[in-house]
This record gives C-alpha cells, sequence and structure tokens, in this order.
C-alpha cells in the first residue's frame, strides 16, 4: 500500500482502522478522518468498497453440513469403537473383573485374537480345510473310528498292554505272510520239475540283408532271443564228426553222451 | 462461547480413558472442524479426511491441552490451522495448474465457474443470496493466497475475534486485520473480474 498523506491520515492508519471501521467500533473523530480519507484517496476509497463486497460475499456462504458418518469415521480411527458401543459401555455399570480373568482377557486380546484373525482368512481357512478332509480320509482308510479313541485307556498298564499286543500281531501277520510266499515257491518249483524240457534251439535263420536291421517290424535278431532269466538244465549232445575213416568202418564208431549244466550268463 | 471449567472437566474425563467424554468432544466439534477444512480445502473428501487427521491429532495430544493458556477452542483450531498448513504443502504441486473454470471437485458434473454464474439476476447482492452463487464464491475464495483465505475463514466465517486469530495464526493483532482486509477485498476483484467477463 502506498504510505500518503490525505486529509491528515496514512494510508497504513487506514488500513489499520478499516476493520475497526467495518465492525462498527470506529466512532467519533476517527471516523470522521477516517470517511473522509476514503473519499479523498485514490487507493484507500476503492479499498474499502471492495472490502465490504468481500465482506458480503463471505457472509453469504452458508455452514456445509459434514457427512453422516464422519463422527463415526473419527471416532473409528482414535478409539476403536464405533458410536453405538460407545453409548452402550458409558451407559452400564462396569462390572467387577478380577485379576484372572482380566489376565485371560488380554491373552485372548493379545495372542489369540491375532491368530484366530490370521486363520479366519480364506487362504489359510482353505488350507486347513484340505488337510482335515485329507485326515479324514485317511482315517477312514485305516478304519479308524471316534468311537474307538474314545475307548482307549492311558494307563500305563493299558500301554504296555496295547504294545505287546500290537507287536504279536505284526509278528504274526509276518509268520503268515513268510508261509504263503514259502508254499509259493515249493509250488513253482514242482511245477517246473513236471514241465517236459524244452526243445533244442532253433535253427538259425538265414542271413538278412542288413537294410533289415533297422526294420524293427519284424522278428529282433538271434542275440535278443537270449533268454537272461533261464536257469534250466539243457541238455547238449556231443557227436564227432561224420567223416569216413578208413580205419573204422562208420556204424562201428562209439557214440558218447555227455551231459552238462549249462548256464546262459 | 464454550465454559472453560466444563470443557476442562471434559478433557480431564477423556485423558483418564473416558470414551464418551471423547464423544461429547468429537460431537461438538466436528461441524466446526469439518466446515474450515471444507473452505480451506475446498473439497468435502479432502475436508472429511482433514477432519479425522485433525481429531486423531487431538486424540493424540489431549493432554498437552493447558486451560490457563486460552480456550479449547483456540486449541483446536490450531491443530486444524496447522494440518491446513501442512495440506497446502503437500498438495502444492496439484494446484499448480488449477484455474478459475475448474469444477468444483465434489459435483463430477458441475459446470465451470463461468458458467455457474446466471445471467439474468439484477444485482451481485441478490446473487450472493441463492445457493449457486454461494458456490461461486466458494470457489473463489479457494484461489485466494493461504495466508489471506485462512484469516478471512477463522474471522468472516468462524467468527472469530482477533486475538484469537492472532493466537492460532500466531501473528499479531496488525497483521491480522491487514490479511482480512486484503482477503475481503481480494476475494472482491476475483469476483468482479469473473462478472465482468461473463458480461
Amino acid at each position: 500500500m502506498p504510505d500518503h498523506t490525505s486529509n491528515g491520515m496514512q494510508c497504513n492508519e487506514f488500513d489499520l482502522l478499516l476493520s475497526d471501521a467495518m465492525d462498527g467500533v470506529l466512532s467519533g473523530s476517527g471516523l470522521e478522518r477516517f470517511q473522509t480519507h476514503a473519499q479523498a484517496c485514490k487507493v484507500c476509497g476503492p479499498l474499502l468498497a471492495e472490502a465490504e463486497a468481500g465482506r458480503n460475499w463471505l457472509k453469504g456462504l452458508t455452514e456445509v453440513e459434514p457427512p453422516a458418518s464422519l463422527v463415526t469415521n473419527i471416532l473409528a480411527s482414535t478409539t476403536g469403537v464405533d458410536t453405538q458401543r460407545l453409548r452402550v459401555t458409558a451407559r452400564s455399570p462396569q462390572p467387577r473383573v478380577s485379576w484372572w480373568e482380566h489376565m485371560q482377557a488380554v491373552l485372548s486380546e493379545s495372542l489369540f485374537e491375532p491368530i484366530w484373525a490370521m486363520v479366519r482368512q480364506p487362504r489359510f481357512a482353505m488350507s486347513f480345510g484340505m488337510a482335515f478332509f485329507a485326515l479324514s480320509v485317511g482315517l477312514t482308510v485305516a478304519g479308524v473310528k471316534p468311537t474307538d479313541l474314545r475307548q482307549i485307556s492311558l494307563r500305563p498298564s493299558a500301554i504296555r498292554h496295547t504294545y505287546y499286543a500290537t507287536q504279536a500281531r505284526v509278528v504274526h501277520y509276518y509268520e503268515n505272510v513268510r508261509i504263503v510266499y514259502e508254499v509259493e515257491s515249493r509250488v513253482r518249483e514242482i511245477k517246473r520239475n513236471v514241465a517236459p524240457a524244452e526243445p533244442g534251439p532253433r535253427e538259425s535263420r538265414p542271413a538278412k540283408p542288413k537294410d533289415d536291421k533297422n526294420d524293427t517290424t519284424q522278428q529282433p535278431e538271434q542275440k535278443q532271443e537270449r533268454n537272461y532269466s533261464q536257469t534250466d538244465n539243457q541238455l547238449i549232445l556231443a557227436s564227432a564228426p561224420v567223416v569216413p575213416s578208413p580205419s573204422l568202418p562208420l556204424c562201428d564208431l562209439p557214440v558218447v553222451s555227455v551231459t552238462t549244466d549249462r548256464r546262459f550268463v | 462461547m464454550e465454559d472453560v471449567q466444563v470443557v476442562a472437566m471434559l478433557v480431564r474425563r477423556c485423558i483418564a480413558g473416558d470414551a464418551a467424554a471423547w464423544e461429547e468432544i468429537v460431537q461438538t466439534y466436528h461441524r466446526r472442524i469439518y466446515n474450515i477444512c471444507y473452505r480451506f480445502a475446498g473439497s468435502a473428501d479432502d475436508a472429511q479426511d482433514l477432519s479425522q487427521e485433525v481429531f486423531i491429532k487431538m486424540y493424540r495430544t489431549l493432554s498437552s491441552y493447558d486451560h490457563t493458556k486460552g480456550a479449547f477452542v483456540t486449541w483446536v483450531t490450531t491443530i486444524t490451522r496447522n494440518l491446513l498448513v501442512d495440506h497446502f504443502r503437500k498438495t502444492k504441486q496439484d494446484r499448480m495448474t488449477d484455474s478459475m473454470d475448474t469444477p468444483a471437485s465434489e459435483r463430477e458434473d458441475a459446470q465451470p465457474l463461468s458458467e455457474q454464474i446466471p445471467d439474468h439476476s439484477p444485482t451481485p447482492d441478490a446473487r450472493a443470496r441463492s445457493r449457486e452463487v454461494g458456490e461461486v464464491v466458494h470457489v473463489a475464495l479457494g484461489k485466494l493466497s493461504p495466508e489471506l483465505r485462512e484469516a478471512v475463514i477463522l474471522r468472516d466465517l468462524q467468527d472469530m475475534d482477533y486475538r484469537e486469530i492472532a493466537t492460532v495464526l500466531k501473528v499479531p493483532e496488525g497483521t491480522v486485520k491487514s490479511r482480512i482486509n486484503r482477503g475481503r477485498a481480494e476475494l472482491a476483484r476475483l469476483l468482479q473480474r469473473t462478472y465482468r467477463q461473463v458480461m
């Protein structure tokens, strides 16, 4: 604001008195000097008019209504409880609480509530559900019934008795299985002895052209026909070459039969 | 005017953990704080968030209130003003591109300021009484500098006296008066300029 004097009043002084004049507190000679300056000064006169207009604009503004949820939100964000609960708590008398109950409440709030809140999350709830389902299916398959669990005695003598009974049952089961396998192996041996001797090795096929080597649709090669699991005794006859000799006649040649245990490895 | 002793008792009960006392404080002052925030921030959403922040800060610092140093309403208004200043600094960049034709944020379908001013009203005084013009003045108020805006809001909208405003703004009373005068004059100039553009 320019600082010049008009009718005995400086513009700075006018600025200071402007609020008082607008509030109606200024009176007497002060008000007279103020009004004279406002009429004469080209800066302060319009300032007074604008300030009055501005105040009139602002007086036209009405108070806005806050949202209905504001108080609830404020209370929830400060005390953490809603209004309705607050009112109920304020009206109802506080019952006497023992230190043990207080401790339980503190523990449940600080320890169990967070865990329970975590468990209630959908992802964990789904996992627990699946685990329970798998457990129940497993128990059903194993033949365990909840009614059986109720009859279990936890006395030391009963536990010892259960242990020995279970051990005897396992041994008995093992013995039974062993006998069954032994009988099976005996039967297999008898069958093998009763069965006729296997015919001699077949004649080797004529040599195929090399082109057939990769043809897997045909019979496999001779080498692959070896039965690696064969353990039977196989009869092999030894014979002398049929070549006429001048010293021995053909019909007088001795025939030697040799039996060997041959095992293809 | 608040009864100092009653408010001091309310604050003491609240500090002692009386939730009902705190609710009474919230019920008493939430309207005032919301209006200050709404007029300063310009948006209903911002005003709601800021009001909540004010009460959270109040709740945390309630024990620091000393009734011998001043009225509770002055203390509350000081907290509000400090938070508004912080908010203004944070959102300074967002307002760089604002103009007088920016629609009011709380109404998506709001028309630009120049289109909201009706042509058929004869005088500015008559227009000021209408609700639509109230919106225009609200938008124009947001165009004032924060120093002038807070001064006129506390004086003309919250009816605080100069001494209380000086306490809240931490400036001398003379400065408060000067800011109020300049704020009012600047608001009138803004609105006159807007009307001249339309007419």
